[in-house]
């Protein structure tokens, strides 16, 4: 609650930035429009008119690594502060998370071994 | 804790982030051509001024807006955390580490909403290889980064500067510099991991439908990306500002040009990786590396 000044550092930092890419819509703004012609405006499709959006579903076929992915993000979230006292701590530190990160990769292997990672 | 957020040293900190910005602009150039254009930046920003403006019809028009200038914010957010000397960090954070690594995760969230809002298919795996990528780039550069606050015992990137007094971290941990600077490469998606945009690929990939000044934000948040980047691994493994003789904003600004420099070379030379071989390489190896590079460390920490 002491220093929450310096944030207002970082949304201000945010709010340049959103106004520099405004100024700088703003001078292409006054140099002109473009002209509405039929399938100008067509995405980057190889010229094809999509008939449907291209928001329907997609395979992501790696979702097993995002599992994978969100266990491994939870652990970091514990090792940070782990990391700033390991040194004080010392050996127990080292074994506590040893077993804590053999656990996981536990589970990294039999991912591996159930051919998880192979592509795809 | 120390903040120096002053007018002086929040002007000196941007006049040398949009320099090293600009003189990246040329290094990039030169890495393609071969040649240092020091006018082609300026030439380039109103060339894409100039051009006729298309939106892609049925965008999402909120999504479409958002991309460009997140990935500008993400490439300069960090920047505020990094110091480049003793005394300019504008903000020193108790949690500057994650802070990092936190700015940089919205680079992921700005590529895929602007391959999204397009609506365009090629631009959208655009965006979902972008984060494929993530998932395989996300898990070594953060646990490279624990490793360095291990030494530290502190998230203050000044801490964790000072304590590469003696040895500097690339040489106490080669591991986690590795796996770092491989990281940085493909979350700035820059040429061996440049699959997600890449011109010949996707026919531009998530960037495909973006024209004009918008076009010209996107390619401004890439460079701070790479900026921001290159001075990330300063700090957290080359030393900092240390080094003998010249001051210590200079030797920042020395280290981070090279390896900036460093960054476009091996794009020069190494071909492009396909995002599902680097999510399989990424989980076998880097991953099993970096648990590796911690207790590395953390051995070398209790001798």
């Amino acid at each position: 609650m002491v220093n929450d000044s310096r944030y207002l550092l970082l949304l201000g930092m945010l709010a340049c930035t959103g106004v520099f890419a405004g100024l700088l819509y703003l001078v292409k703004f006054s140099l002109g429009q473009s002209v509405a012609e039929p399938g100008k405006d067509v995405p980057a499709e190889s010229g094809r008119l999509a008939v449907e959006p291209a928001w329907v579903r997609y395979h992501v076929h790696y979702y097993g690594f995002a599992l994978l992915f969100l266990c491994f993000d939870m652990e970091m979230a514990f090792m940070y502060p782990w990391a700033v006292v390991y040194k004080e701590l010392g050996i127990t530190a080292l074994l506590d998370m040893g077993v804590f990160l053999l656990i996981l990769f536990l589970g990294l292997v039999y991912t591996w071994n159930q051919g998880g990672l192979k592509r795809q | 804790m120390e903040n120096n957020n002053t007018l002086p040293t929040t002007l000196l900190v941007g006049l040398l982030f949009a320099g090293g910005v600009y003189a990246l602009a040329v290094l990039e150039y030169w890495s393609v051509a071969g040649r240092l254009a020091w006018a082609r930046p300026v030439r380039l920003a109103l060339k894409l001024l100039a051009r006729e403006e298309i939106k892609p019809r049925q965008r999402d028009a909120v999504f479409y807006e958002t991309a460009p200038v997140l990935l500008l914010a993400a490439g300069t957010l960090a920047a505020a955390v990094l110091p480049w000397s003793a005394s300019t960090p504008l903000l020193s954070l108790a949690t500057g580490a994650l802070f990092v690594n936190a700015a940089f995760a919205y680079a992921m969230v700005a590529l895929v909403l602007g391959g999204w809002s397009s609506n365009g298919a090629y631009a959208m795996i655009g965006g979902w290889r972008f984060l494929g990528q993530l998932l395989a780039y996300s898990m070594p550069m953060v646990m490279a980064l624990t490793a360095t606050v291990m030494r530290a015992e502190s998230m203050v990137p000044v801490q964790i500067v000072l304590s590469q007094r003696g040895l500097w971290n690339i040489v106490y941990q080669p591991v986690g510099f590795g796996l770092f600077y491989l990281a940085a490469l493909a979350l700035a998606f820059l040429p061996p991991f440049d699959l997600p945009v890449a011109a010949g690929e996707l026919a531009g990939g998530a960037w495909a439908d973006f024209t004009g000044a918008r076009r010209l934000v996107l390619r401004l948040g890439r460079l701070s990306l790479v900026m921001s980047l290159a001075v990330t691994i300063t700090v957290f493994y080359l030393g900092g500002w240390q080094g003998p003789g010249l001051p210590g904003v200079v030797w920042t600004l020395l280290k981070t040009l090279l390896v900036a420099a460093s960054f476009f070379g091996v794009g020069h030379y190494v071909s492009r990786v396909r995002y599902d071989l680097l999510l399989e390489w990424s989980w076998k190896y880097a991953t099993p590396a970096a648990l590796l590079n911690i207790l590395w460390v953390g051995i070398l920490l209790l001798l």
